[in-house]
């Protein structure tokens, strides 16, 4: 039915020994987590492992914490439980709200943040709230960590700055202060379908004005992207003036394919930018 | 590096072991390893649906997990639904009052979904059941009358996803 | 909208599903009851095994080598490497193939009409004509093993020109898809006087709208199991609307018919994707090579790759008509894509010129249907056969004329609506009631007042639909079906009906209507169905045509039965035969009753058989050519409307559906909840099309390779349905039964279409209706907001 070539399996107790099977194996390897990005392609035979190495099953690595003004997520944590989490909901709703977004419920019980990020589709809701939040994420080899921030992650269409015997173990997303409200924006086809476009933006207002914002675009690059010209555009804007400052959005490049054309998609990312902003602020007024 | 796998599974109530390919997935693996043909093949991409089983009480593409992803686990497929005197439960008997099959290919996917969507006992208005289904494709009935045996099922106040 | 509730009028009782009126008196008891079907219990048990399900020890696979180009010379084929991969048995060219050609022959068809003797081969040889056509047959042991040798044949390809537009085909100078040329199929209609009812009319209106590639999506992909049976007979298990592809087997074979049985069991899924051939001739040849049972089962991506699909159309319509409405005339041209290989493209082109002008009285006429071959994947059969793609059409040009006019879409459609003794463009003469008007009348009363905006940036529009679709086959494809009904010593009852039931209760209705006429109860009939060796062949389950023809033929056997068993007891008992009742389990006189049982060994002495076959044959004609006139085409029609409201996001072009009625007439719905799944169903995939799906093909090159690109309608995206059933009781199905599985999926895309030009003022012309698309409509100018439906 789904015409695979064999491959083998290894599992994966912990991070290091994943890691170091990444080595062993080589360029034949593949991690699977929640396998919600790598089945389908190994399935449709556009992906052909010699061997997958299995860290669903690896020891921590799925919780949310909070420490030292960092929410911290564990990579493997499951788009469903995110969703759920209400450390995560009290902390930064913009998280629980991307995940609760992605897929269907079988997708969101097994796909893990860790498998979303490492795939970089630049549609996907993770990376774009992660980019949003100005997130970090914390990588592994085994030996040494890293942090890199999620802006300098995502680097292109389904390319990260992970290297080949990397693993992401968690993303530390910094808790804004209070006042700030936040919003997630997308438009599909049908539910739970890509994003032809997405939004997510953070916005604090005070005095009447915003006087800080955070904005971020998916769906309409390879990567997502984030907004700093309309960031630095709309300090010091009343919620009513947003609409007069937000010029075209720069710095996308919308593709044409068989679900949307790139005029349309660029379009879409306007129209979402707007309602991001008019929602998160008004977030950001009932939160003061 | 293992090629085959020794797998154990409780497949409605049933313990299954077998070595097989480690590659397989878990739709493969209950279909042409185990002999359990409820779960289908629909398109591979765990869009359709018509895989879906439950795999200890979560719902799950068959066809995007690998079965050596699972070892030890209790899966229930839309047999494990039926009494234990062959009888249809509750929510299958809802299904068949309400003609929410057709052509009944979609439907073991379907129940499952309904199955895990229900247990958490929360009454649902119907568009909370379309949300519930959205992700499990039906091509002959328009959903209408699977949402009117799901809504009839929870009138029934029927307790529990799968065994 | 209305909530859902009995509707009727006319005394229809309670226990009967929402939506259920009826216009005449009747003393049914188990016909029209919502019964659940008896198929159903094992498909919610998980039991049913379809197509795929079964398997034998010492199993082999089979997979086919397709082409990756739309149009190229073949020159060299090498199965050197794919042979050496452990586990392959066997790699199969057209060489192997005993009779490397499949005809164009539906069972029944003549070959009168010139159009319908094209034909293709099993494996390509010389040429490919589509991306996708099979080149090889790969066997092997496992799957696994399958996967690795396919990609091992070897295969050298020369591309060739190749043309993709329908019209360029037809235009001098294209590449040549086969040798006769790219005009596949014509068909015309000249009617009236055209010209002068045009000169004359106070208002010409003139469109131009597009439909799109269409996959059938059925949920079960393509699949099948073969093997020899201990008399050497083929048997072929496999998912089909047409166990009478035997014959076709057998003659690729080179075997004899009666060595070739296919069996179906039930279908995941038809609409008309199933109809022609699928894995029958490479399995069967498989089998017959190797003498080992043979699995094969296709993958979804192969199945939205290379299965023929819905002809996308070009519809040209130019409509005349006098200032109070009435219809003058219509001009009418239609140029299908007909893709690399025939099917029955020229049949549906035939369908899509007799209902190209909709159930409205129009007395001038003319039209012109023409269908292309191109590279591009092959069209077939598809629910509503190019019935349903010209609703699109000629539903828009009314509502033009509609706004043109200040009438409403309602009148209008009133004005014009066709009835009994009107004749169609084609010639033929209605003859049953069309309760069109009824229908029109029924979706506005239950849909209530419009729906308001939900916001500033929102637009609400409501649209009607109406449409009429045959059912029963052409006239002159000499159509029948038989049954066998035999009663069991013990009073239970066996129908035998090779009927394939494909989710539409095909197999069920026969147990409903032998319980109605022989008072057995339903759980004790067994229909074996779908079986060409050990019953009686009832046809295609296509055309709308099962009830009609298979239903009808259970109707005889059992009448012949119920009167061998009257006259059996009214020898034995001296009453008279017409005064004796079937009731369950005994045969009831004026003056006592003998039990059932006892009466069939009365029976058995009297040497009066217990079993009988009945036979329809369905109404005849004469053969159509190239210009279509004829007293009747098909044996009847289905009418029916609908009604869309839904909402616009003038920022996104998103489309909410808000509500939706459909109503048909269906003449007797033999059971209620049945013909309701239908209705509900076949509007979903009618918004589908409307919508969301296209098979997107570019330069030959089918680009949608997955259901992550082909987008069918989600339990969300469909709305609550109100299907409304009229019983006219004027069909010629039994009982007065009409055919319910195509009708429906007619008029949704004209329903959302009319209800954007509400919202918007401007109408989409092309299909699906994208976001992008209705943001378009934003930007054209348009003729502005007329009265609502």
């Amino acid at each position: 039915m789904m015409f695979t070539r064999p491959f083998g399996f290894e599992l994966a107790g912990h991070w290091a020994e994943a890691c170091d099977l990444l080595r062993r194996h080589g360029e034949g390897a593949k991690v699977i987590a929640g396998g919600q990005s790598l089945m389908p392609l190994v399935n449709l035979g556009l992906v052909q492992p010699d061997v997958v190495i299995d860290i669903s099953r690896a020891a921590g690595g799925r919780h949310v914490s909070l420490a030292e003004g960092f929410l911290t997520v564990g990579a493997l944590i499951t788009h469903a439980n995110l969703a759920a989490d209400s450390l995560a909901a009290g902390t930064q709703p913009l998280l629980g709200a991307a995940a609760g977004k992605i897929g269907n419920a079988r997708v969101r019980g097994r796909g893990t943040l860790g498998g979303s990020l490492a795939h970089g589709d630049p549609a996907a809701e993770l990376p774009l709230a992660m980019v949003a939040l100005g997130a970090a994420y914390e990588i592994t080899d085994g030996h040494r960590s890293r942090e890199v921030k999620a802006e300098e992650f995502h680097l292109g269409y389904l390319t990260t700055a992970l290297a080949p015997d990397e693993l992401v173990v968690a993303a530390r997303v910094p808790r804004l202060g209070p006042g700030w409200g936040w919003s997630f924006q997308e438009v599909s086809r049908r539910d739970g379908d890509f994003a032809l476009a997405a939004a997510a933006a953070l916005v604090r207002i005070a005095g009447g004005v915003i006087v800080e914002s955070r904005v971020a675009v998916g769906g309409v690059s390879d990567r997502p992207v984030r907004l700093a010209d309309v960031e630095i555009s709309l300090t010091g804007a009343t919620v009513s003036q947003i609409g007069g400052r937000l010029g075209p959005i720069q710095g996308i490049r919308p593709v044409s394919d068989t679900s949307a054309s790139a005029g349309y998609r660029a379009r879409l990312c306007r129209v979402l930018v707007a309602r991001a902003l008019a929602e998160a602020s008004s977030r950001s007024e009932e939160a003061a | 590096m293992s090629a085959e796998a020794r797998i154990t599974l409780t497949v409605n109530g049933r313990e299954i072991s077998r070595t097989a390919g480690a590659h397989l997935t878990l739709l493969r693996w209950l279909r042409d390893v185990a002999g359990v043909t409820d779960p289908k093949y629909g398109c591979g991409e765990g869009i359709c649906g018509s895989c879906t089983v439950l795999v200890d009480g979560q719902p799950v593409s068959a066809c995007l997990v690998l079965a050596a992803q699972v070892d030890g686990a209790t899966v229930t497929t839309a047999a494990g639904l039926l009494e234990a005197d062959g009888s249809l439960g509750p929510l299958q008997q809802a299904f068949h009052e309400k003609h929410a099959a057709q052509c009944g290919f979609c439907t073991p996917g379907m129940l499952m979904a309904a199955a895990a969507a229900l247990a958490d006992g929360r009454r649902r208005s119907r568009q909370e059941i379309r949300e519930e289904l959205h992700g499990n494709l039906c091509r002959c009935t328009g959903y209408a009358p699977i949402v009117d045996a799901i809504e009839m099922a929870q009138e029934l106040r029927w307790p529990q996803a799968g065994r | 909208m209305a909530a859902g509730g009995p509707v009727s009028a006319d005394g229809a009782g309670p226990g009967l599903p929402a939506g259920i009126r009826t216009s005449k008196e009747d003393e049914l008891r188990v016909v029209r009851q919502p019964l659940p079907r008896h198929d159903q219990a094992e498909k919610v048990a998980g039991s049913t095994r379809y197509a795929g399900d079964l398997a034998f020890a010492a199993m082999l696979h089979a997979r086919l080598v397709r082409s990756p180009v739309p149009s190229a010379r073949i020159t060299a084929r090498d199965a050197g490497e794919a042979l050496a991969v452990p586990g392959v048995v066997g790699v199969l060219f057209g060489e192997d193939v005993p009779h490397n050609v499949i005809w164009v022959d539906v069972p029944g068809q003549t070959v009168e009409v010139a159009a319908l003797k094209a034909s293709m081969e099993v494996l390509a040889t010389d040429r490919v004509r589509f991306h996708g056509e099979p080149v090889a047959l790969v066997i092997a042991e496992t799957e696994d093993a399958l996967a690795e040798a396919c990609d091992l044949v070897a295969v050298d390809y020369e591309e060739l020109p190749a043309v993709f537009d329908p019209d360029q085909a037809l235009s001098g100078g294209a590449p040549a898809v086969h040798p006769q040329g790219n005009l596949l199929g014509e068909w015309d209609i000249d009617l009236g006087e055209v010209d002068a009812a045009f000169a004359a009319a106070d208002v010409v209106v003139e469109g131009s709208y597009q439909t799109q590639c269409v996959d059938h999506a059925y949920l079960e992909p393509e699949a099948g199991v073969g093997w020899l049976d201990d008399e050497g007979v083929l048997n072929l298990r496999v998912a089909t609307q047409v166990v009478e592809h035997y014959r076709d087997v057998a003659r690729i074979l080179g075997i004899p018919e009666a060595r070739v049985r296919v069996i179906a069991p039930y279908v995941g899924g038809g609409f008309g994707g199933k109809e022609d051939m699928t894995v029958e001739p490479y399995l069967g040849l498989a089998v017959w090579r190797t003498r080992r049972p043979v699995r094969m089962q296709w993958t979804r991506q192969e199945s939205l790759l290379a299965r023929p699909k819905r002809h996308p159309m070009r519809l040209r319509y130019r409509t005349a008509a006098t200032r109070e409405g009435k219809l003058l005339g219509q001009q009418v041209d239609i140029t299908a894509d007909s893709g690399a290989y025939a099917y029955l493209s020229a049949l549906v082109l035939l369908y899509s010129a007799v209902h190209a002008c909709g159930p409205y009285q129009v007395s001038n006429v003319r039209l012109r249907a023409r269908c292309a071959y191109t590279n591009n994947p092959p069209t077939s059969a598809f629910r509503g056969f190019g019935g349903m793609q010209v609703v699109f059409g000629y539903e828009a040009q009314m509502d033009l004329l509609a706004r043109q006019l200040g009438l409403t879409p309602a009148e209008i459609r009133k004005r014009n609506a066709i009835a009994r003794g009107d004749v169609l463009p084609v010639g033929q003469v209605i003859e049953t009631e069309v309760l069109l008007a009824q229908t029109i009348d029924t979706v506005l009363g239950r849909a209530g007042a419009k729906p308001r905006a939900s916001g500033p940036r929102k637009a609400v529009g409501r649209g009607i639909a109406c449409n009429m679709q045959s059912y029963g086959r052409l006239v002159w494809l000499n159509d029948s079906a038989a049954a066998w009904v035999g009663f069991q010593l013990d009073g239970s009852l066996s129908v035998r009906c090779a009927v394939p039931d494909i989710g539409g209760g095909q197999a069920s209705s026969l147990a409903q209507i032998a319980a109605e006429i022989l008072c057995v109860p339903m759980d004790r009939i067994t229909v074996h169905f779908g079986d060409s060796a050990l019953n009686p062949l009832a046809g295609t389950t296509t055309a709308t045509r099962q009830l009609l023809m298979s239903g009808n033929a259970v109707y005889e056997a059992c009448v012949q039965l119920r009167d061998s068993v009257r006259a059996a007891v009214a020898a034995a008992t001296g009453e008279p035969a017409d005064s004796l009742r079937l009731e369950e389990g005994m045969v009831r006189g004026q003056t006592g009753g003998m039990r059932l049982a006892d009466a069939l060994l009365a029976c058995r002495r009297g040497n009066v058989p217990i079993e009988a076959l009945g036979t329809f044959f369905g109404p005849k004609g004469k053969p159509v050519v190239k210009n279509l006139r004829a007293d009747r085409v098909f044996p009847d029609f289905t009418f029916g409307t609908h009604l869309c409201d839904l909402e616009v996001d003038l920022d996104t072009g998103q489309v909410k559906l808000l509500g939706y009625v459909a109503a048909h007439d269906v003449g007797r719905a033999i059971n209620p909840r049945s013909v309701q799944g239908q209705i509900t169903g076949a509007v979903a995939q009618g918004l589908g099309m409307a919508l969301l799906e296209e098979v997107v093909v570019a330069d030959g090159t089918n680009l949608t390779s997955g259901f992550f690109q082909y987008l069918i309608p989600t339990a969300t995206d469909v709305p609550e349905i109100d299907a409304v059933v009229l019983e006219s009781g004027e069909g010629m199905g039994p009982f007065g039964a009409r055919g319910i599985g195509e009708p429906p999926i007619g008029p949704p895309a004209a329903a959302v279409a009319s209800a954007i030009q509400d919202a918007l003022g401007v109408r989409p012309a092309s299909l699906p209706m994208t976001p992008e698309r209705v943001l378009e409509c934003l930007t054209r100018p348009g003729p502005g907001a007329g009265p609502s439906a």
